[in-house]
């Protein structure tokens, strides 16, 4: 519980603060559209988090949204249908994380190595497999997919024909992602392994814990998400630039997950956190907009914003262990 | 445990309050306009400067935001956090026209939207353009290159994408200024430095490749192409490089310089990057030409003011001129049914200086 204390006194300061802003910020509109925004980032930190808990990191997540983002978008460009589409994309995600699991587990390879070189692997494979694409193009190549891919971004996205905002489905989608993981995490054996290897990865593997297999489950689940994360990104996006669609993401999930509770040596997490760690950047980056604060200022006020987070955070933590 | 989640709340509003003091949240009656950019440059410092003295001018609140890259995804949720806020009129350089006529078409029905830097169709309900005719523009730059080279040559073109609105108007602007009817775009290998070269013959101009180097922004390390180019070049008369996106003539000359080329070749500039006017003041770039973004700034802040005070008038039927500096100036001509300066670089240097300095640069 003290582990999630921090974050949630970070977020109800910066919604305080965004609401005190502007009477349209505490809107239903613009609170709705804060949330989607969080949910689309919460998909790509509970796949950080989820490979953090296990001891490891993933730094190819931003790459692998854009490439399933311009995957997503070539192939209904080539005549996929949508749904079709959604589901090679969601398996392009599952090979990534094969590949990464494989070389880490097999090879022994460092995980910040090979996901680090499929940072730069994958954005590569986003620019030679296209430039730009945008839902209008496949609707203008492909006119019969406009149905579909309106239903795909009215589910999934949440925003009408003529892209308005109509519920907040991404978050929606987040929390239904987060309870089916806090399932797994807090109620199955899984949970209980990935734990086990993330605290001490030799015990685990004494315990008789198929340690190799686990953490490539845990990678293929990463990067499934990070391709839904894709997904997300092109229908809610007008246009995907294989150059810069998710680039830095990596980060901002990592951030994510590390504010919502867990430590980078592994080990630690709670599907709550991810949840809270996942909201506090997009309600920063409004609070940023509605402050009106100048351009040149805003990464350092961000920067210093997150840092007191964190630090708050961890002295409650030292307090309570003090207290226990 | 409760204490300790007060004492966190309480300190934590303390400091991001205490981060955030600089913020103007001045809660003002005046009326809001929003201007959007692509991307974060000193080109859109400039712009900045300008809309701010629009804002001033016409007493109107501006909210400036730069996103970082060009990226819609980032671009987008300030858009979304401006009109949340209640402006009273948006100015965007739109990144994708085609990607993003859906939004746009529904911010216009919202807000009064103009574009500016670079447009969107017009069936998207935006009131007008601000912006130069960037065709046009680029058949400035073909003429400071015949100007350069009166008797033909070789040329070599440098752009950022070829993607862009912008980027294809300029490249089709120049090609056309140097084309005549019988040489336009007629492929032909020439062996230059014992290498065969295909290419396209412009008029008296021979286009290296065929088609313009694009090196994908100024993160890329963009000397690297002129570098390799003027390796190809070394020795070769009548060579003229040009620069089409603001980081292309530095870098050209950088690559220059390292080869101690400068002078040996022609270069022709675009936009006014600092670096780029010091060197036609200097005589080492043949000239440049510039958009004026300030002027985008303050037209497109003046035009909104008028539209959201009830006046339609404003709204620009025409595109901007664009100016065209060189290291002596000259006179103002009338081009295309375009009123053209022609600033001298020293001149321009100290405006745009004057400019930047303007919001704190």
């Amino acid at each position: 519980m003290t582990r999630i204390l921090g974050v949630l006194g970070l977020l109800i300061v910066l919604y305080a603060l965004l609401i005190e802003s502007n009477p349209a910020a505490g809107s239903s509109r613009n609170l709705m559209y804060v949330a989607n925004i969080q949910g689309r980032y919460g998909v790509v930190t509970l796949a950080a988090a989820l490979v953090i808990i296990v001891g490891g990191i993933d730094l190819s997540i931003g790459s692998v949204v854009g490439c399933s983002a311009v995957m997503f978008g070539v192939l209904m460009e080539e005549g996929v249908h949508p749904f079709a589409a959604v589901g090679w994309t969601l398996l392009f995600g599952v090979q990534v994380g094969l590949v990464n699991g494989l070389l880490i587990t097999k090879l022994r390879l460092q995980p910040f190595l090979v996901t680090l070189c499929g940072m730069f692997i994958y954005r590569g494979e986003a620019r030679l497999i296209g430039g730009v694409v945008s839902p209008a193009q496949v609707i203008d190549e492909h006119p019969h997919f406009e149905h579909s891919l309106n239903t795909l971004t009215y589910l999934l996205i949440g925003k009408n024909e003529k892209g308005a905002l109509v519920f907040p489905a991404m978050f929606i989608l987040l929390l239904v992602l987060a309870v089916v993981i806090g399932f797994f995490l807090h109620r199955t054996a899984y949970g209980r392994y990935w734990y086990a290897i993330g605290h001490n990865e030799l015990a685990a593997k004494y315990a008789g814990v198929n340690v190799d297999r686990q953490r490539t489950i845990v990678y293929v689940i990463c990067s499934m998400l990070a391709s839904l994360g894709g997904i997300l990104l092109f229908l809610d996006s007008s246009t995907i630039q294989a150059d810069s669609a998710g680039a830095g993401l990596e980060l901002y999930a990592i951030l994510g997950a590390v504010l919502g509770g867990c430590s980078l040596r592994g080990g630690e997490g709670t599907a709550i956190g991810m949840v809270l760690g996942a909201m506090v950047l997009p309600v920063l980056e409004t609070l940023v907009s509605f402050r009106g604060l100048k351009n040149n200022v805003i990464p350092a006020v961000i920067g210093l914003t997150l840092l007191v987070g964190t630090i708050v955070d961890e002295l409650i933590r030292r307090r309570s262990r003090v207290h226990r | 445990m409760s204490w300790i989640l007060r004492v966190s709340v309480v300190l934590a509003l303390a400091v991001v309050v205490a981060c955030v003091p600089a913020c103007s949240n001045k809660k003002s009656d005046k009326i809001k306009i929003g201007v959007v950019t692509n991307c974060t440059d000193p080109f859109w410092d400039l712009c900045e400067a300008g809309a701010m003295k629009a804002g001033e001018h016409y007493n109107v609140e501006v909210l400036f935001r730069q996103p970082e890259g060009m990226d819609v995804a980032k671009q987008m949720p300030i858009v979304e956090a401006f009109i949340q806020q209640g402006v009273k009129g948006l100015a965007i350089s739109v990144i994708d026209p085609k990607g993003q006529k859906k939004d746009l078409t529904r911010i216009a029905s919202e807000v009064p939207l103009i574009t500016m830097d670079n447009d969107a169709d017009a069936d998207t309900g935006r009131l007008c353009y601000v912006g130069v005719d960037n065709k046009e523009a680029g058949r400035a730059v073909g003429r400071l290159v015949k100007k350069a080279l009166p008797n033909g040559g070789i040329i070599a073109m440098f752009i950022g994408s070829e993607l862009s609105a912008n980027g294809q108007g300029r490249t089709q602007g120049v090609l056309d200024e140097l084309a005549t009817p019988d040489a336009n775009g007629k492929p032909e290998t020439r062996t230059i430095n014992g290498q065969a070269v295909a290419g396209k013959l412009y008029g008296k101009y021979f286009l290296m490749d065929g088609a313009p180097t694009t090196d994908g922004g100024p993160e890329k390390n963009p000397q690297q192409y002129p570098h390799i180019m003027l390796g190809r070049l070394e020795n070769v008369p009548d060579v003229c490089m040009i620069g089409l996106y603001a980081y292309n003539p530095p870098a050209i000359l950088s690559a220059a310089r390292s080869k101690s080329m400068v002078g040996k070749i022609k270069i022709v500039g675009f936009d006014e990057n600092p670096v780029t006017l010091k060197a036609v003041a200097a005589g080492e770039i043949e000239g440049t030409v510039v958009q004026d973004p300030y002027n985008y700034g303050y037209k497109s802040v003046e035009v909104l003011a008028a539209v959201a005070r009830g006046d339609k008038s404003k709204l620009l039927s025409s595109p901007l001129p664009y100016q065209v500096v060189t290291k002596d100036g000259g006179e103002t001509q009338t081009i295309n049914g375009l009123t053209i300066k022609f600033p001298k670089a020293t001149d321009y240097e100290n405006t745009v200086k004057s400019q930047f300095a303007s919001v704190g640069k």
